[in-house]
């Protein structure tokens, strides 16, 4: 009855292909019983019951008392997985990356810290829910462009409203460090002085936006409580106090050696947080990442090595250099606009990761609970803990081989409708291929 | 700095043969005899005492016992070396575009017409240089175009005289400033526009003739000069001479000479040392630059990482490519091209001869071979009775730089060198003046020198130091007896003496005197032996020692064999493989009578090799879009065998890729399907049998070209331009075929003209071509199914094809298959339908499918992108493997030897460590004709090989002199991250300077 009652949902979303309506807030508990659960925070839990009531995990055993609120799902066989957390995204301010009119994710200017992603977070966009029916449930939505683009805000995949989808607004202040590199090349457009001076000049700016911010804060600080007087308020400098006191964190894209190690140095003359985003050179600076607990958000496992020389397995092996030497990181997918739709493939990051000799544990931790840790929210997301939001999924194997589906999805305790635009669409030309008599079945 | 001219000239000589005199005549004698020298006749020949008579330019007796002339000047040597003027194979002269007429080849890059002579003038400062490095006559070439114009013979006399007005024809790869809308605008198309117009003049000269013979039966054709003189420069088998910048550009060359069966000649790159077997082969003659790179700055750890190991390789190996061409037989000759400044190249020169450049073979590549190739054999390179009076003269050989070149003759007129421009003025004198003796020391460049005077225990810094010529001057403050203040010094420096004055405070004069110059250490040459090490394929990281052996016999036993074959999946079966193709499949084969390999199967997943339906790896041009149809332009032009994608694509099973042209524009260029058999040259890369095949574009790229409004910017405008192309190329095609009927037995008329672009529409049309598209929406799918089937041609395969599944059975019923993207979506408008389970629902729908990369990264990993075949739509394991096997391999046409594992077919498989579909599996091992190009095992051994080779090569760069010249930093890597790439139009992905 149970089990029919569900594959009964999932019939009639499939019949009724149309947009897709966010759930009201749960009201009935939901036990899935004996299912195999990767907690994400103490190891896997083979045959044991998981509940959640209003949004929040309230139990975990071997086997939980069924009483007759309960919704009841049977997960025999079944695999439990907290929401997978993309730590960089541009998933909401972008819809068709090509299409530029549909792009919400670069402000005009070198330096907008008073952005921030959230407010142009558009909940119908049609990639939301492609990426969260393959389980990833959170993304770190960032603006991006300039020096200085903005504040990033943590985003689930499910609400009637952007207000409705955040988790947590803001995660952090993204920088973009300057290119530390000089072309040398005699052909170069660029002469290697003004290489020099434009570098130079990109820090020289950096630090005076964070002295401006520290001379505007004391000026603030310090109004007179009584008085007339002149006040002259700016968005940008307010926007940045509280990383500038080191209250949050940059977030600081920096791939090369050269940009990290000046990003580090950087921070510490600053007295300031950052976490390294990006960070495709990250393993060879791992002392020093792991002296100063700078945490790292890197940014795609599938992609190409560096340089001509590096091992074809660099990108691939990174993660396990990483878990070695004891830095903490998380892996994210591209932020590019381009790459927005492919959230999805979030999983796979992880998988080769692992198949380059990161701990299978490590791996599923690193799009779950690391993240969560780096982005400031493992109190209340990334693992399945009691007290922590029910924004989990079932899925019919692994979730890191790509041969596994994932079944149902649970955002914040409810129950999340599983179409998406592209099932629509499959549906519709299946039946257009079964009027034709091409094809049977469903 | 004006050199004197010891003795006049003109006083005969070809210039005043016609003109009339002005005033009165002035004669001056021009008999010499050169005694006491030890001359060296020709490369391996010396006559050491010897004299040389020189009469009117023209040299007469020569040897130790000769009768000196009544009229001659004779002239002591004081027993200097003299040789015979070297000349310079390549200087390169400033042309400017002329007013094009109706006469000029359409295309501004083509004008072989020009002769470089009509643009050289005479610019005595680099005369000067040249001179200063014992050249006394330059081979000038045109700079610019790619078909640039002829090149000439100067003399280095302030004359300029032509000795040979014509000697070949110069070409280049030319590529055009980003963003110029002109065709060429890719290599691509300058490849077709020299393929193109060596057609063009056969049929031009053969017009010709028709014409002449049957002037009342055809139109006469129109003049064009560029295509006359192609004409006839084959018809007296001209050289054409051809620049390169790499020995990829080398083998391009080489192909098209063969093509045309012309007569090669190659400004070389100096990196021949890299494809040498490939070059001796087709045994070119090469002028080869000496610019040898600057030292790598490798100073801190982070910089050195940005030097790939090819660049560090190439500082150590460069200086030796020379010898290494000699040896292997070719003809050289040298030139100053690419050089900073020409008076580099004395010192290169002699690096290369130190470090083991035979002293003979140099001497000839600078006299007598060049000589010989530009047709002075019977008046230049050599010193002998009636040669040219060309002549340089040295202290002592000149190949040892202490030996200043004193003087150098051209014609017969004597041209003195500055002393001074092979000063080595950093070092040690003894100096002594006034009584007062002690140590002057310079140090640094001669150009920025900087020094000290120690007298006693004192040591004062000199100032205001500057060198003029030999001359040289500074001030110091002695502060001594007689020298109170600052005293000036003017000092004339010769050999290893400095005399001069010192100018005191009150003015009074003092000689002074330097003697016993030691040069410092840092002008010692320091990398003086050749280099130990060896050449890879292709060169740089990972390259292979040599092609990996193909054993005899080769039995997989005991795995579990994916076959994308009729035998589908077998556990625990057996393979056999003999001499390079599968021999058998089979459950228990016996192991063969000394076998070679055995691979032990067991828990181990064994498929055919992955094939990339569509990929742009391994090209250095991808799209010309300078033109809606360019089906002239061919991929197999500009295949890069060093591409380390190669290398990677084989490290994720990959064997097999169809190489496509872009999608900027309708029509695209031919592709090319290759193996990936690293190390290959671009021709081994191929595979041999492989259907032709071509790119055609719909859709966003096509429509909207970014920088230049050019038609089609519609959909509804792709679709004419392709109706167009059809409809040109089958008139084309019936105008070849009615000629032929008509011109069976004699040749009355003139012939259609042979069109590159349309001869491969003609054989799409006869179904011989295979036509790649890209395509994302329904309506234009559709579109090009219509318009085939009433051009009544098939087309291949779609690309991309996001939207294949809405229009599956119309793919079906044309029989075009569809080869697309696994899961992409989204990133265009026309993509915004994509779905991942189009593959699944096509394939149901009785489509052919496959899955691609058109991603270098995506491409080392299909097998997983495969297994989204199962995930999205259902497809079974084996089915969805098959869509990056045998379903790839049938589209391509290729699936009669690769694609599946079948008795008969190629032995390229792949060895997994687990589930083919897996994201837990890697790739073991990946063999491609029973060769084995990719194990965990020999890559963790090359790994290791090139780790030392850079600890080496940066401890020897680390340990050598600063010798002011630093190479660039490897340019930034290509975009890691290829998003706008997926298959738009990017005209020149991989510039190919950035290879290297």
């Amino acid at each position: 009855m149970r089990t029919l009652l569900s594959f009964l949902v999932i019939a009639l979303q499939f019949t009724f292909a149309s947009d897709q309506i966010p759930a009201p807030p749960q009201v009935t508990p939901i036990l899935i019983q004996n299912g195999i659960i990767h907690t994400g925070s103490h190891g896997v839990l083979d045959q044991y019951d998981i509940l959640f009531d209003k949004g929040t995990i309230t139990n975990i055993e071997a086997s939980i008392t069924v009483s007759p609120e309960m919704q009841v799902i049977e997960a025999s066989g079944k695999h439990i997985y907290p929401g997978l957390i993309a730590g960089i995204s541009t998933l909401g301010l972008v819809e068709i990356s090509d299409v530029s009119v549909t792009n919400d994710y670069n402000e005009v200017g070198e330096m907008t810290p008073e952005v921030r992603a959230n407010v142009s977070y558009n909940p119908d966009s049609e990639k939301i829910p492609v990426v969260r029916s393959n389980g990833v449930l959170f993304v770190n939505t960032m603006p991006t462009g300039g020096r200085i683009p903005g504040q990033s805000s943590l985003m689930r995949m499910d609400g009637w409203t952007w207000e409705d989808a955040t988790v947590n607004h803001p995660t952090a202040m993204h920088i973009n460090w300057p290119d530390m590199k000089i072309n040398t090349n005699p052909n170069s457009k660029i002469s290697i002085e003004q290489q020099e001076d434009n570098r130079r000049n990109a820090l020289v700016e950096l630090n005076e936006m964070m002295d401006r911010v520290r001379r505007y804060k004391k000026m603030m600080d310090n109004l007179p409580k009584e008085g007339v007087h002149d006040i002259a308020h700016d968005l940008g400098l307010e926007a940045m106090i509280p990383y500038v006191t080191g209250t949050k964190p940059f977030f600081v894209h920096a791939h090369e050696v050269r940009q990290i190690e000046a990003a580090v140095h950087w921070s510490n003359s600053q007295k300031v947080k950052i976490v390294i985003i990006g960070g495709w050179d990250a393993g060879r600076v791992t002392n020093l990442l792991k002296e100063n607990h700078i945490p790292v958000i890197l940014q795609e496992v599938l992609r190409l090595p560096m340089r001509r020389n590096s091992h074809y397995s660099e990108a691939y092996a990174l993660p396990f250099k990483l878990y070695k030497a004891g830095v903490s990181f998380c892996i994210s997918t591209s932020g590019s606009g381009f790459q927005s739709a492919h959230v999805r493939d979030l999983p796979y990051h992880a998988a080769m990761a692992a198949a380059f000799g990161l701990p299978a544990d490590e791996a599923l931790r690193s799009i779950t609970l690391s993240a969560a840790e780096i982005l400031g929210v493992d109190d209340r997301i990334g693992s399945l803990d009691v007290g922590k939001e029910a924004s989990l999924f079932i899925a019919n194997g692994d979730i890191l081989e790509i041969t596994t589906q994932v079944e149902q999805v649970y955002i914040n305790g409810t129950t999340t409708d599983m179409s998406d635009k592209q099932k629509t669409l499959y549906h519709k030309y299946r039946e257009k291929y079964r009027q034709l008599g091409i094809i049977r079945g469903n | 700095m004006k050199k004197s001219i010891l003795l006049a000239i003109f006083a005969s000589g070809l210039f005043c043969q016609t003109a009339p005199l002005v005033d009165i005549l002035h004669i001056t004698p021009r008999v010499y005899v050169l005694s006491n020298a030890h001359v060296h006749t020709e490369p391996g020949k010396s006559i050491p005492q010897a004299s040389i008579v020189i009469r009117d330019g023209i040299i007469g007796e020569v040897g130790s016992k000769i009768a000196v002339p009544a009229d001659a000047t004779v002239l002591d040597m004081g027993g200097a070396h003299i040789y015979s003027g070297f000349i310079d194979g390549w200087v390169e002269v400033k042309t400017e575009a002329v007013q094009r007429t109706s006469r000029s080849h359409w295309n501004d890059l083509v004008h072989p017409e020009w002769v470089a002579s009509d643009y050289y003038t005479y610019d005595e400062g680099k005369v000067d240089d040249l001179h200063s490095q014992g050249f006394t006559q330059i081979h000038v070439v045109p700079d610019d175009g790619i078909f640039r114009g002829q090149s000439s013979i100067i003399d280095l006399n302030a004359k300029a005289s032509i000795t040979s007005p014509i000697v070949s024809q110069i070409m280049d790869y030319k590529i055009r400033e980003r963003g110029s809308s002109e065709y060429p605008r890719a290599l691509l198309g300058t490849i077709a526009v020299m393929r193109q117009t060596l057609y063009d003049s056969e049929w031009y000269a053969e017009s010709h003739a028709i014409y002449a013979k049957y002037p009342d039966k055809n139109e006469p054709i129109t003049e064009n000069v560029s295509l006359d003189v192609l004409g006839k420069a084959r018809a007296d088998k001209a050289p054409f001479f051809i620049r390169t910048e790499h020995e990829t550009a080398a083998s391009r060359a080489i192909a098209y000479a063969r093509e045309f069966e012309l007569k090669l000649w190659l400004l070389g790159s100096g990196y021949e040392y890299r494809r040498l077997s490939d070059i001796a082969k087709a045994n070119p003659f090469i002028v080869l630059p000496l610019n040898y790179p600057g030292k790598p700055d490798i100073s801190n750890p982070q910089r050195a990482l940005q030097y790939r190991i090819e660049q560090l390789k190439h500082w150590d190996m460069a200086p030796d490519n020379a010898q290494k061409l000699v040896k292997s037989g070719l003809s050289i000759a040298f030139t100053t091209e690419g050089l900073k400044s020409p008076k580099q190249f004395r010192k290169n020169l002699i690096l290369s001869v130190q470090r083991g450049l035979d002293e003979d073979a140099a001497l000839a590549a600078l006299t007598t071979t060049p000589a010989k190739r530009f047709g002075l054999s019977k008046t230049h390179g050599k010193i002998e009775t009636g040669y040219h009076a060309n002549l340089v003269v040295v202290d002592g050989s000149y190949f040892d730089e202490s030996n200043a070149i004193k003087s150098v003759w051209v014609k017969g007129n004597k041209y003195d060198i500055e002393p001074g421009s092979g000063l080595l003025l950093p070092g040690e004198w003894n100096f002594s003046m006034n009584g007062m003796s002690g140590l002057l020391k310079l140090k640094g460049k001669p150009s920025k020198l900087s020094g000290a005077l120690t007298i006693d225990t004192s040591v004062i810094d000199i100032k205001n130091l500057n060198v003029d010529g030999n001359q040289m001057t500074w001030t110091a403050k002695l502060d001594a007896e007689d020298f109170p203040g600052i005293t000036r010094y003017s000092g004339k420096v010769e050999n290893d003496t400095m005399l001069g004055f010192a100018t005191n405070s009150h003015g009074d004069k003092f000689p002074f005197e330097g003697t016993n110059f030691k040069a410092a250490e840092a002008n010692k040459i320091i990398k003086a032996s050749a280099s130990n090490l060896s050449v890879v394929y292709p060169e740089g990281a990972y390259g292979f020692g040599n092609t990996p052996d193909q054993p005899h016999s080769i039995l997989i036993d005991n795995a579990t064999i994916w076959t994308s074959g009729p035998q589908g999946i077998l556990k625990d079966w057996d393979m056999l493989i003999i001499d390079g193709k599968i021999s058998k499949i089979a459950r228990d084969i016996k192991i063969p009578a000394n076998n070679d390999v055995l691979i032990d199967g067991r828990g181990k997943f064994i498929t055919a090799g992955i094939i990339d339906a569509h990929s742009h790896t391994a090209a250095a041009s991808i799209n010309e879009s300078a033109q809606s149809v360019t089906s002239e332009v061919r991929i197999k032009d500009v295949l890069v065998p060093d591409d380390i994608s190669i290398y990677r694509q084989l490290a994720g099973g990959t064997t097999t890729i169809n190489v496509l042209h872009g999608s900027g524009n309708a029509i695209g260029g031919h592709n090319a399907v290759i193996k990936l058999r690293w190390g290959s040259n671009a021709q081994g890369l191929l595979l041999e049998g492989a259907a032709p095949g071509i790119k055609f574009a719909l859709g966003e790229n096509v429509k909207y070209d970014r920088y230049f409004k050019r038609y089609p910017q519609t959909r509804m405008g792709v679709e004419q331009i392709i109706r167009d192309a059809f409809t040109r190329a089958r008139d084309y095609d019936q105008n070849l075929k009615s000629y032929a009927k008509k011109s069976r037995w004699r040749k009355t008329l003139i012939p259609p003209r042979k069109d590159l672009e349309l001869d491969a529409l003609v054989e799409v049309l006869d179904g011989k071509r295979l036509v790649n598209a890209h395509a994302y929406q329904q309506d234009e799918i559709l579109m090009l199914l219509r318009v085939a089937e009433d051009f009544d041609f098939r087309v291949a395969k779609f690309e991309h094809v996001l939207e294949g599944y809405k229009v599956a059975e119309r793919l079906a019923e044309h029989g075009a298959g569809g080869s697309s993207f696994a899961d992409w979506w989204a990133y265009k408008f026309e993509t915004y339908d994509g779905i991942p389970y189009n593959g699944a629902l096509m394939h149901e729908a009785g489509v052919l499918v496959s899955f691609n990369s058109d991603d270098d990264e995506i491409a080392r990993r299909l097998n997983l992108e495969a297994a989204k075949g199962v995930k999205y739509g259902g497809m079974s394991e084996i089915d969805a493997l098959n869509m990056v096997t045998i379903n790839s391999a049938k589209q391509l046409k290729i699936d009669k030897w690769v694609g599946s594992l079948e008795e008969g077919k190629d032995a390229d498989f792949v060895v997994w460590s687990g589930h083919p579909l897996s994201t837990q599996s890697i790739c073991a091992e990946t063999w491609i004709d029973g060769r084995q190009y990719f194990s965990l095992q020999k890559d963790a051994e090359l790994r290791t090989r090139d780790r030392l080779i850079r600890q080496d090569l940066i401890q020897k760069i680390l340990d050598s002199e600063d010798d002011g010249n630093i190479a660039p930093e490897a340019p930034a890597p290509l975009s890691t991250n290829k998003d706008i790439i997926k298959c738009l139009w990017e005209d020149d992905m991989l510039r190919e300077g950035g290879l290297k």
